[in-house]
This record gives structure tokens, C-alpha cells and sequence, in this order.
């Protein structure tokens, strides 16, 4: 069962992981990188942790140096096992030879795994410059990477300039029908730490239409606390608690995400409102 | 710190030989990245793991995300409470503990790297990098992940987010 267990890793990783096409360097007639596609995809049923991954592409990069999926590919475990320092030297060589196809992924990965603001925006930032089509969306799909970089101003304490990024993101995504599934809570906190308490009630009223959270009620709640509504506040953090406790909340795989709350920060208000002033 | 510093090393070199494409020397990897063998001058021999080296996963593979015992504010509580901040302008950048998490709830096992703003390799102040290791040391008991009802080992990490010797954030 154990080993069936890895295997199903080793299995779904494959699917998280995007693949080149080789045939494109054929007929550009770049015969070395080519070569080394073929041999990169000969990774194909390994874990991306795993030495056999890891040597195959050093070995697709032996053939070719300047295969950028390589580095790439390669940095991807040492990412999701906090080692910083190898993630960003063969990110860095992913990007610097191919800033387009990895800018926006290295962006991401800086704001999602390291918290690492102001970097997560020169690259997002760096990416819009060099393209003219849209720079799409973060490396989980949770988000669009103006969001993203939004959540990064906001964490550098410039809210006007994230609100207006996530305003103007929100817009277009919903032109698009494609929403994330925190952009509403999101917008909806910003407000209310602006104490622009009607947006924040829209934007929190939307999030509940869209995808309802844990995190949306409890944020809701603060709202009408704020505005004196003390019945609907504590309405709505009896709701964000059963929320929380059915599963119906932010989630991050590797981290938690910005805006997140725990069961302890419902505990907390609750405990608030039994305390005697 | 004297290993971290050696494994830093190490690890340059090992990176520097995979893009020298002029030689012969191969990366000699573990059986997955970041694996962390038992090494007797620095582990207790008292932790063990369970279910076989070949089978230690990553936190992640579990697909509960990041999960701590009593839920992440307690770990950011032990930290903020324990941590004591040195003022010095030139201690910024990030600090990972990476350890194993048997299934007992034990912790062993425990490696530090450290790097700048820039991901460049940087050696903090013993003062901060020792009591971060003491303090995740210290912590009893954390949460048990479970594969199909069986208690597992696996990976887990901490990274420490420094600026002027204060901790101002705990990731994942």
C-alpha cells in the first residue's frame, strides 16, 4: 500500500508538471535542444523528487546548457523542500534563458513559498513589460498574477496602489468569467481596512455567492461589528465557525495564504464578546 | 552550525560540477532531494522512524497542506514568545530547520540553511540561529499525518523570515 501510495504521487506529479514539445525544436531545426527535450522527457513516470528525475535532466542539459525546462524542472524539489538557495540558482537559469515562459512562474513561487514581496514583484512586473499578452495566471491557477502581485503591495503596506491592482484584475477576470476563488475576500479585507465598510460588504457578499469560506463570514463579521451591528456579527461568526470546522476554507497546499484564518481567530472574537467591557 | 556551513559548501559544488558540463563528476543524489541521512555525530540515536527510510514523504504529499498540532498560531506563539530579537541591521534574510516528523508526533533529524534576501548563502548571528533551532527542538509533539489510517513519516520545515535580527514571518 505504501509504495502504491508513492506511485499515485509519482503519477499525479506528472500532471502538474507542464511538458514541452519537442517536435517545435525539430522543426526550428535546433537538433541539440531537441535532443535534449527527448531526453528531458524521459522523466516521465518519476517522481520529481526523486535521483532518477534529477539525473536525467542533468543529463538533458549536459546535451544542451541552454535548455531552459531543465533548470527548471530540476529547481521545482528544492522548491517544495524549502531549499532556497538551489531553487533560485536553477530558477535564475531557467529565466535568464528564457525570461518570458519563467518570469511569472519564479514571481509567484517568491511571493507563495517565501513571502519574498518586492521580488515577486519585479518579476511579475518585469514579465508585463516584455510581453503584450496577458501574463496569465499563478502556477496553482488560485490566482491571476495581478492578484497576486496586489496581495504583494498590500503586504508592503501600499494599499491604494493593491486595491486599485485587484480592482482592476477582479474586472477583467470577471469579463473573462474567470474568477479566482479568494479574489472577492480579498478585496473585500482591503476594504475593510480602508473602513470602505458598503464595498466590503459587496465584495464579501460576492465571495459568498462565488465560494463561500470560513474566512469570508468572519471578515464579514468584523465588517458589521465595525458598523455597530453587533446581531449580524455574531450571526456571521457562528457561521464562519461551522464553516471552518466542515473544511470550508482558504487552503494552500504549500503555505497558507494571505487572509487565511484559524479556528483560534474565531475562538478569539467570540471570546471578545463574552468579555465584560 | 559548523555542519550547515559544510553542507552549504557541499552543495555548491555539487551544483557547480552538474553545470560543468566539462566534467565527468556526477551529482551523487539521495534517493529524493533534500533527503536527510541519520548522522551520528549530530542526531540522537533515540529518534527513530517508522516506516523505513524509502518511505519518508514530504508534509505535502498528504494533501492537507501545511499542518501543525493545535494549528499554526500555536507554533507562531512558541516562536514570538520564546525568540529574542537582536538589533543589528545586518541580519536579514531567511532561515530553514528542515526535519523528519515520525509517526509518533516526534521531530529529528534537524538541518538549518540560511541565505540573504537574495538567496545567497549568508551566516547569521549564532545568537539567532541558535535559538531557533533550540526553540523547534523544543517543541513536543507534532501532528501525526495518516496515508490511508497508517501513521507516517515525513518532511516537514520551517522557514524563518529575518530582518534587522527580528522574526517577522514563520513559513509555510
Amino acid at each position: 500500500m505504501k509504495i502504491f501510495n508513492l506511485l499515485i504521487l509519482i503519477f499525479i506529479s506528472q500532471f502538474l508538471t507542464a511538458q514541452p514539445n519537442c517536435e517545435v525544436y525539430k522543426f526550428s531545426g535546433d537538433t541539440l535542444k531537441y535532443k535534449a527535450c527527448k531526453k528531458a522527457m524521459e522523466v516521465s513516470g518519476h517522481y520529481q523528487f526523486s535521483k532518477e528525475y534529477q539525473t536525467i535532466l542533468d543529463e538533458a542539459i549536459k546535451i544542451d546548457p541552454t535548455f531552459d525546462y531543465a533548470y527548471w524542472a530540476k529547481s521545482i524539489a528544492y522548491l517544495k523542500s524549502g531549499d532556497f538557495i538551489t531553487w533560485k540558482t536553477l530558477i535564475d537559469k531557467a529565466v535568464e534563458l528564457n525570461p518570458k515562459e519563467h518570469l511569472g512562474y519564479r514571481g509567484w513561487c517568491r511571493y507563495q513559498f517565501f513571502r519574498d514581496y518586492k521580488g515577486a514583484i519585479a518579476d511579475i512586473e518585469k514579465l508585463d513589460s516584455l510581453v503584450t499578452y496577458d501574463i496569465g495566471q499563478s502556477q496553482n491557477g488560485t490566482y491571476h498574477l495581478n492578484i497576486a502581485k496586489g496581495l504583494c503591495y498590500k503586504a508592503l503596506g501600499e494599499n491604494e496602489k493593491a486595491t486599485t491592482i485587484i480592482e482592476n484584475q477582479i474586472q477583467l477576470n470577471e469579463e473573462e468569467n474567470f474568477v479566482g476563488a479568494y479574489d472577492y475576500l480579498h478585496l473585500g479585507v482591503m476594504y475593510l481596512e480602508a473602513k470602505e465598510w458598503k464595498k466590503a460588504f459587496e465584495a464579501f457578499h460576492k465571495q459568498s455567492e462565488y465560494n463561500e469560506l470560513a474566512e469570508n463570514q468572519y471578515y464579514l463579521a468584523l465588517t458589521f461589528k465595525a458598523m455597530g451591528n453587533l446581531t449580524d456579527y455574531k450571526s456571521c461568526l457562528e457561521k464562519a465557525k461551522q464553516l471552518y470546522l466542515k473544511g470550508s476554507k482558504m487552503f494552500g497546499p504549500y503555505s497558507d495564504p494571505i487572509d487565511k484564518i484559524y479556528l483560534e481567530t474565531i475562538e478569539r472574537e467570540f471570546k471578545a464578546i463574552n468579555r465584560p467591557d | 552550525m559548523k555542519n550547515s556551513l559544510i553542507a552549504l559548501t557541499a552543495l555548491g559544488v555539487l551544483l557547480s560540477c552538474r553545470f560543468d558540463h566539462g566534467s565527468e563528476k556526477e551529482a551523487p543524489y539521495l534517493r529524493w532531494v533534500g533527503d536527510i541521512e541519520h548522522n551520528n555525530a549530530i542526531d540522537k540515536v533515540a529518534f527513530t522512524i517508522c516506516n523505513g527510510e524509502e518511505q519518508v514523504f514530504q508534509y505535502f504529499n498528504i494533501g492537507e497542506g501545511p499542518v501543525y498540532k493545535n494549528e499554526k498560531p500555536t507554533i507562531l506563539n512558541t516562536f514570538h514568545s520564546q525568540y529574542k530579537s537582536v538589533e543589528d541591521t545586518n541580519q536579514n534574510g531567511l532561515i530553514r530547520i528542515r526535519f523528519i516528523v515520525n509517526c509518533q508526533g516526534q521531530a529529528g533529524r534537524f538541518r538549518l540553511i540560511q541565505s540573504d534576501n537574495d538567496y545567497q548563502p549568508f551566516e547569521f548571528d549564532k545568537y539567532i540561529t541558535t535559538q531557533l533551532l533550540e526553540i523547534t527542538k523544543r517543541i513536543k509533539g507534532w501532528q501525526i499525518l495518516y496515508k490511508d489510517g497508517v501513521a507516517v513519516d515525513y518532511y516537514m520545515y520551517l522557514i524563518f523570515k529575518i530582518k534587522n535580527g527580528k522574526l517577522i514571518e514563520i513559513l509555510p
